[in-house]
C-alpha cells in the first residue's frame, strides 16, 4: 500500500470505528433492556450521550487527568489504527495496553476515594488480561508463524481450528475490556455505585466523551482481534466476533459482578490455563 | 446547533437527592427506573455521580445540614443542568413547612427548574416532571453555547 | 587516537582521575575534576566508537607483564578480603576467600600452566556498547553524586566529609567495569571482578551505620561464591580445554556439551554479580548505601556485568539442553521479584527489585538463545542502564528532598516537587511504556520467544507474559501514590533544582528519548553487528527497517508511537491550562469542604481523606515470599550444576 492508501485506511478507521462502536453499543443497550423485559433506549442513544457529553461545561479536577484522558484516548485509537493496517500484533497489543494504562493513570492522578479504588482496580484488572493477550498473540505467531496481520490474513487454515482455547481465553479478555458483569470491576455502564463511577467518576462533560470514544475505539481493537480468528473468509470472522458480542451481553445479564480476587484468580488460573495448554500442545508437537 | 439540542434532550442523566425526605417519593423515583416504567427508553440514565448528571432530582424539604450537601452537589454539576424539586416537601416543605429544621422547599437553597407536586409523586407526574425539565435543559444549553458563562448557586 | 591509545585511556584513566580526585581537598575543584573526569569519560568512549567501528581486538604487547602485575594486584585483594572476613569474624567471608585463594595461587604461579590468550582485549560492539553506558551513564551518576553527597551529608550532620572517599571508589570503579568488558583474558576479568566486588563492598558500608556495615559483608560473601565459581571455571577451562581466553570458551566450542560446565560455573558467577534469586538478598541490603552507589553499581553497570557475562557466554550453550534451563530460570526471576515488588512500600527496594527482575529477563534473553533474542537482551541492557539510573538518581533527589524514601511518604509529590514528579513518572514510564527501549526490548524477547528450539518454550513465553504484567502493576501503584493530586485551585512553582541534579537528570531523560526515536537505526547499527559478530550470524530485526517507518511490507513503526505519545501525552502536557472558575472539587458525597479533601463527618466534625497504597504484605510481603523464592532458586541452579556436571564426565 502506497502512503495516500494507508492514510485514508487510517482516516476511514478512525472514521468509522466510532460509529459502527456506537450502534454495537446501541444494540448492547437495547437487548439488554429486552433481556430484562424493558423497552430500551433507542439504537442511536450511544450517540446522543456522546454529543451531549460534549456539549456539556468543561470542569477539571486537575490537569493531570486531563492528559492522560487524551493518551487513552490516543492510544486506544492509534492501537486500531495500526491493527487495521496489518502490524504487528505484538506492537498493538503493547500500544493498547499502554492505552489501558493511561486510563488507570488519569484515575489515579486525582486524590479522590471513588476514582482511586477504581484505578488501582483498573490495575487489577489489566493484571487479570493483559498476560493472557500476550501469550495468545504469541500463540498466534506459533500457530501462524508470524506476527503480522497480513499474513494471517491470507492464511486458509482458520486460527480458532489451532488455538481454540486461546480463543476461549480472549473471551474472558473481551469481556474485561468490555467492562461486563462479572468482571465489571473498576467502572461500568450500569448503576453500579459502590464505587460511585469508578474510573470515571472524577472525568466530566467532554473528557467523559473522549474516554466514552477511547472505549469505542477499544472495543473494536478486541472485536477485530477475535474476528481475525476465521480470517478467510474475514465475513465469517466478522460474524464470530458479532456472536460472541451478544454472548457478553447475555452473560452481562445473568451473571452477577464478582471481586477482584475472584477476577484475577479466574483469569490467572482458568484463561492463562488454557492458552498455556494451547500453547504446549503447539509448541511440544511441532519443537 | 439542533443535534446538541436533540442529543441534550435526548440523554438526560440523573442525580438523585433526598434531603430529608420521607422516602416515599424515592420510592417513586427509583419505581421509574424498574421496567413498569422504564425511564431509560427516554435515555435516562441515573448516574449518581454529580459531574456526570443534566438534571437534579430533590426530593425533601431541606435542613440546614443537607444543603450543605446539596449545594456542593449542585456546584459539582457541570452546565447545562437542570433541577426538579419532587414532592410536596421539594415544592413547598410540604407538611413539614413550620418544623423548626427544615428550610421549607429546594428553592430556598438551589433554583428550582421544575417543581413536581404529590405526596408522593406518582411516577408518572414524575415522568411528566423530568420531560419538562429537557425543555428547560435545552434552553439553557442554547443559552450558555451563546455566552459561554458558568453558572453559580446562589449561596 | 589510536584505538589502543583510547582503550587503555578508557581502562587507566579513571584509576589515575580517582586518586586525583581523593587527593583534591576543596569541594567545589573536586567537583570540578569530576566532571572534567566525566565529560573526559564519555568523549573518549565515544571517540573510541568512532574510531574502532566495533571491529578492534588488539594483543597488548606486553601481556605477560602486565598478567604478572594483575596477579599480584588480585592476590592482595583476596588477602584484603580475608582480613575484613577474619576481623569481622564473619567465617562465611573467610572460608569463601581462602577457597577461593589456594586455587588461584595455584593457577596463577604453581601449576606452570600459562596459556597465551590472543587477543587480549575484544572491542566489538558488544564491549564497545557496555563501554558506552559506563563511561556516558557512569559519568552521569558521578556528576549527580558530586551534588547528592552534598546534601546527604548535611542529612547526617556529618562532621567530617568522607566524599572524598565515595568519589575516589566511585571513579576508580568505572575503570574497573571497562576493563570488565574489554578483555578478552578470563584471567583479567575475574581481576576486574573482584575490584568491581571489592568497590561494592567499599561503597555500601561508606556510611559507617551498623547495618551498612552488616549489608556490605553480604554483599562481599555472596559475590565472593560467583568468585569461587569463577575461580573454579578457570581452573577447568585451563586443564581440560587449554585456554583462558572468553572468546575461544563461548564461541570456538559449539554444541560441545562438557564446555557446559565451566560455561555454568562462570554463569554462576553471573548470576551472584547479578543478584539474581538466591543471590537477591545483597542487592536488597545494598539499597542502605547512597543512592548514587544503587544508581551506579546496582543497576546500571555492575550488575549488568553479570547479565553481559551470560550474553557472552550464549554461543557455548546454544541448542543445548542448558539453554532453555537459563531462559526458565531467568523467567523465574523476572516473575518472583515483580510479585516481591508488589508488597514493597520502600522506593529502593521496589527499583532493586525491577533491577533483579530486568537482568533476569536479560538472561531469559541470552537463555532463549537466537540472535534476536540476543538482540532484545543487548537492547535491554542499553536502555535498561538508563531508565534506571534516572530512576535511581530521582528517588536519591525526592529522598534528599522529603526525607524518606518510602513510597506512602511521596503521596501528592507532584504538588510539591513537579519538576522530580516529572522525571520520575518519565522514568517509570520509561520501563513499561512504547516508544521508550525497554517496551522494544521486552517486545524483541517475546518475538524471540517463538524461536526458542525446545518442548518447554511455553513455559518462557508464559513466565515473560505474566512476568512483563506483573511489572507494570507495581510502577502503576508508584505512580498513583506519586500523582494522588488534590484539586488544582492553584498552580504550583516549580523550585530549581541544583545544577549538577539539571545536568544529570534532564541529561538522561534526553538521552533516553533521543536514543528511543533513533532505536531502530540504533539497533541496526550497534546491536545487531554486536550479534552478528560474536554470533556469527545474519541477524534482521523486522522493526528497525528504514527507522521503523515502513507500513508497505507490514512491519509495525516504532517511531509512530514517539508521534503518539508527543501528540497525545506530551503536547497537552505543555499545552493543557486549567482555568481556576472551571475546577471543581472531587466528589465525597457532596460532604466536601470547599476544594480541600476533607469533609464534615461525625457530630459535624472536620475528617481528613486518607489515601493509601495496597500492599498486601500479609500474603506476598517479603518475609512470606523470601524462602519460597531463595530454594526454587537454588532447586533451579542445582539442578542445572546437576545437568551440566553429567555433561562434563561424559
Amino acid at each position: 500500500m502506497g502512503i495516500g492508501m494507508t492514510m485514508a485506511v487510517a482516516v476511514a478507521t478512525l472514521v468509522l470505528a466510532p460509529i459502527v462502536a456506537g450502534v454495537l453499543n446501541g444494540i448492547d443497550r437495547r437487548f439488554t433492556a429486552r433481556l430484562q423485559g424493558r423497552v430500551g433506549p433507542p439504537l442511536a442513544q450511544p450517540f446522543y450521550d456522546v454529543i451531549k457529553l460534549l456539549g456539556k461545561e468543561l470542569i477539571v479536577v486537575n490537569r493531570l487527568q486531563l492528559i492522560w484522558a487524551w493518551g487513552f484516548f490516543g492510544f486506544a485509537a492509534a492501537s486500531l489504527v495500526l491493527l487495521i493496517l496489518g502490524g504487528d500484533l505484538l506492537v498493538v497489543v503493547f500500544s493498547v495496553g499502554f492505552a489501558a494504562v493511561c486510563l488507570a493513570l488519569g484515575a489515579l492522578s486525582v486524590k479522590s476515594p471513588y476514582s482511586y479504588l477504581g484505578g488501582i482496580r483498573e490495575l487489577w484488572q489489566m493484571l487479570s488480561y493483559e498476560p493472557i493477550l500476550l501469550a495468545s498473540v504469541v500463540g498466534i505467531y506459533l500457530a501462524k508463524g508470524s506476527f503480522l496481520v497480513d499474513v494471517i490474513l491470507k492464511d486458509s487454515w482458520p486460527l480458532i481450528a489451532q488455538l481454540p482455547l486461546v480463543f476461549i481465553a480472549l473471551l474472558l479478555v473481551l469481556t474485561i475490556k468490555m467492562r461486563k458483569s462479572p468482571f465489571d470491576i473498576s467502572t461500568s455502564h450500569h448503576a453500579h455505585q459502590e464505587i460511585v463511577k469508578g474510573v470515571t467518576t472524577e472525568y466530566s462533560g467532554p473528557y467523559l466523551a473522549l474516554i466514552e470514544l477511547g472505549h469505542w475505539y477499544e472495543l473494536m481493537f478486541m472485536l477485530t482481534l477475535i474476528a481475525l480468528f476465521w480470517a478467510n473468509p474475514i465475513w465469517i470472522g466478522i460474524l464470530i466476533a458479532l456472536i460472541c458480542f451478544l454472548l457478553e451481553m447475555i452473560v452481562d445479564v445473568t451473571w452477577a459482578r464478582m471481586t477482584w480476587r475472584w477476577m484475577l484468580r479466574v483469569s490467572l488460573a482458568v484463561g492463562l490455563a488454557l492458552v498455556g495448554v494451547n500453547l504446549a500442545i503447539l509448541t511440544f508437537f511441532n519443537g | 446547533m439542533s443535534i446538541l439540542r436533540t442529543s441534550r434532550i435526548k440523554s438526560p442523566w440523573l442525580l438523585h437527592f433526598d434531603s430529608g425526605s420521607c422516602n416515599g417519593c424515592d420510592i417513586e423515583v427509583l419505581a421509574c427506573l424498574t421496567p413498569l416504567y422504564d425511564i431509560e427508553r427516554f435515555g435516562i440514565v441515573n448516574q449518581g455521580n454529580p459531574k456526570h448528571a443534566d438534571i437534579l432530582l430533590v426530593t425533601g424539604s431541606g435542613n440546614p445540614r443537607n444543603a450543605r450537601v446539596l449545594k456542593n452537589l449542585y456546584n459539582q454539576m457541570p452546565d447545562p443542568k437542570v433541577v426538579v424539586a419532587i414532592g410536596a416537601c421539594g415544592c413547598s416543605g410540604g407538611i413539614f413547612r413550620d418544623a423548626f429544621n427544615t428550610l421549607g422547599g429546594i428553592d430556598n437553597i438551589i433554583p428550582v427548574d421544575v417543581y413536581v407536586p404529590g405526596c408522593a409523586s406518582r411516577p408518572e407526574a414524575i415522568i411528566d416532571g423530568v420531560v419538562k425539565a429537557l425543555g428547560k435543559l435545552a434552553e439553557k444549553g442554547a443559552a450558555m453555547d451563546r455566552k459561554k458563562v458558568p453558572q453559580e448557586a446562589k449561596v | 587516537m589510536t584505538g589502543s591509545f583510547l582503550l587503555g585511556f578508557l581502562i587507566l584513566f579513571p584509576f589515575v582521575a580517582a586518586f586525583i580526585a581523593w587527593a583534591i581537598p576543596s569541594h567545589g575543584l573536586r567537583g570540578a575534576w569530576v566532571w572534567i573526569t566525566a565529560a573526559a569519560m564519555a568523549i573518549a568512549s565515544i571517540v573510541f566508537l568512532l574510531v574502532t567501528k566495533g571491529a578492534y581486538a588488539p594483543d597488548l604487547p606486553n601481556s605477560e607483564s602486565a598478567g604478572i602485575l594483575i596477579g599480584i594486584l588480585d592476590l592482595l585483594l583476596l588477602l584484603f578480603f580475608l582480613y575484613v572476613g577474619i576481623r569481622a569474624k564473619s567465617w562465611v567471608i573467610t572460608i569463601l576467600t581462602l577457597v577461593q585463594l589456594f586455587p588461584f595461587v595455584w593457577l596463577e604461579w604453581m601449576s606452570g600452566r600459562h596459556p597465551a590468550v590472543s587477543p587480549t582485549f575484544i572491542a566489538d560492539p558488544l564491549a564497545i556498547i557496555m563501554v558506552l553506558v559506563i563511561s556516558i551513564v557512569g559519568s552521569v551518576i558521578c556528576i549527580y553524586a558530586t551534588r547528592y553527597m552534598v546534601e546527604h551529608e548535611e542529612h547526617l550532620h556529618l562532621g567530617k566529609s568522607r566524599q572524598r572517599r565515595f568519589m575516589f571508589y566511585m571513579i576508580l570503579f568505572l575503570g574497573a567495569m571497562n576493563g570488565l568488558v574489554l578483555s578478552n583474558n578470563l584471567l583479567w576479568i575475574y581481576f576486574f571482578w573482584e575490584v568491581t566486588t571489592f568497590v561494592c563492598y567499599q561503597l555500601i558500608l561508606h556510611d559507617l551505620t551498623p547495618i551498612a556495615v552488616t549489608n556490605a559483608q553480604r554483599a562481599l560473601w555472596m559475590n565472593l561464591i560467583g568468585g569461587v565459581a569463577f575461580v573454579a571455571a578457570l581452573i577447568i577451562a585451563d586443564v581440560s580445554f587449554e585456554t583462558l581466553s572468553l572468546r575461544t570458551i563461548a564461541t570456538e566450542h559449539p554444541r560441545e556439551l562438557a564446555i557446559l560446565f565451566p560455561v555454568f560455573l562462570l554463569a554462576l558467577a553471573g548470576f551472584a554479580k547479578a543478584a539474581q534469586v538466591p543471590f537477591h538478598g545483597w542487592l536488597l541490603g545494598a539499597m542502605v548505601a547512597p543512592t548514587p552507589v544503587s544508581a551506579l553499581l546496582h543497576s546500571s553497570t555492575m550488575v549488568k556485568a553479570g547479565a553481559y557475562l551470560v550474553l557472552r557466554l550464549a554461543p557455548a550453550f546454544h541448542a543445548t539442553p542448558f539453554s532453555i534451563v537459563v531462559a526458565v530460570f531467568g523467567g523465574f526471576v523476572l516473575l518472583m521479584t515483580a510479585v516481591m515488588a508488589l508488597g514493597q512500600s520502600n522506593a529502593k527496594k521496589v527499583l532493586a527489585y525491577s533491577t533483579i527482575g530486568n537482568l533476569g529477563l536479560i538472561i531469559l534473553c541470552a537463555g532463549i538463545n537466537t540472535p534476536l533474542a540476543i538482540s532484545a537482551g543487548i537492547i535491554l541492557v542499553i536502555f535498561h542502564a538508563i531508565s534506571k539510573a534516572i530512576l535511581f538518581m530521582t528517588v536519591g533527589a525526592i529522598e534528599n528532598r522529603i526525607g524518606s524514601r518510602d513510597i506512602e511518604d511521596m503521596e501528592g509529590l507532584c504538588n510539591v516537587a513537579p519538576m522530580l514528579t516529572g522525571v520520575l513518572v518519565i522514568g517509570v514510564l520509561s520501563m513499561i511504556a512504547p516508544p521508550f527501549g525497554v517496551l522494544i526490548g521486552k517486545w524483541a524477547a517475546l518475538e524471540a520467544g517463538t524461536g526458542v528450539m525446545s518442548r518447554w518454550s511455553f513455559v518462557v513465553i508464559l513466565l515473560l507474559a505474566l512476568g512483563s504484567s506483573v511489572t507494570v502493576v507495581f510502577w502503576l501503584k508508584w505512580l498513583a501514590r506519586v500523582l494522588c493530586a488534590v484539586p488544582e485551585t492553584e498552580t504550583c512553582k516549580p523550585t530549581p533544582l541544583p545544577a549538577a541534579y539539571n545536568v544529570s537528570l534532564w541529561g538522561m531523560v534526553f538521552l533516553l528519548c533521543i536514543l528511543s526515536a533513533v532505536a531502530a537505526p540504533l539497533v541496526t547499527g550497534l546491536v545487531v553487528p554486536a550479534v552478528d559478530s560474536w554470533y556469527n550470524a545474519k541477524t534482521s530485526i523486522g522493526m528497525t527497517t528504514n527507522w521503523g517507518l515502513t507500513l508497505d511490507n507490514g512491519f509495525v513503526p516504532i517511531l509512530y508511537f514517539v508521534v503518539i505519545g508527543l501528540v497525545f501525552l506530551v503536547a497537552p502536557a505543555l499545552t493543557i491550562r486549567v482555568q481556576r472558575e472551571r475546577v471543581k472539587p472531587v466528589y465525597m458525597c457532596g460532604e466536601n469542604i470547599e476544594y480541600k479533601t476533607s469533609w464534615h463527618g461525625l457530630a459535624d466534625g472536620t475528617f481528613d481523606l486518607a489515601v493509601g497504597g495496597s500492599y498486601f504484605s500479609r500474603d506476598i510481603g517479603e518475609e512470606k515470599l523470601n524462602m519460597w523464592a531463595i530454594y526454587l532458586g537454588l532447586g533451579a541452579l542445582v539442578f542445572a550444576l546437576a545437568m551440566t556436571l553429567m555433561m562434563f564426565q561424559i
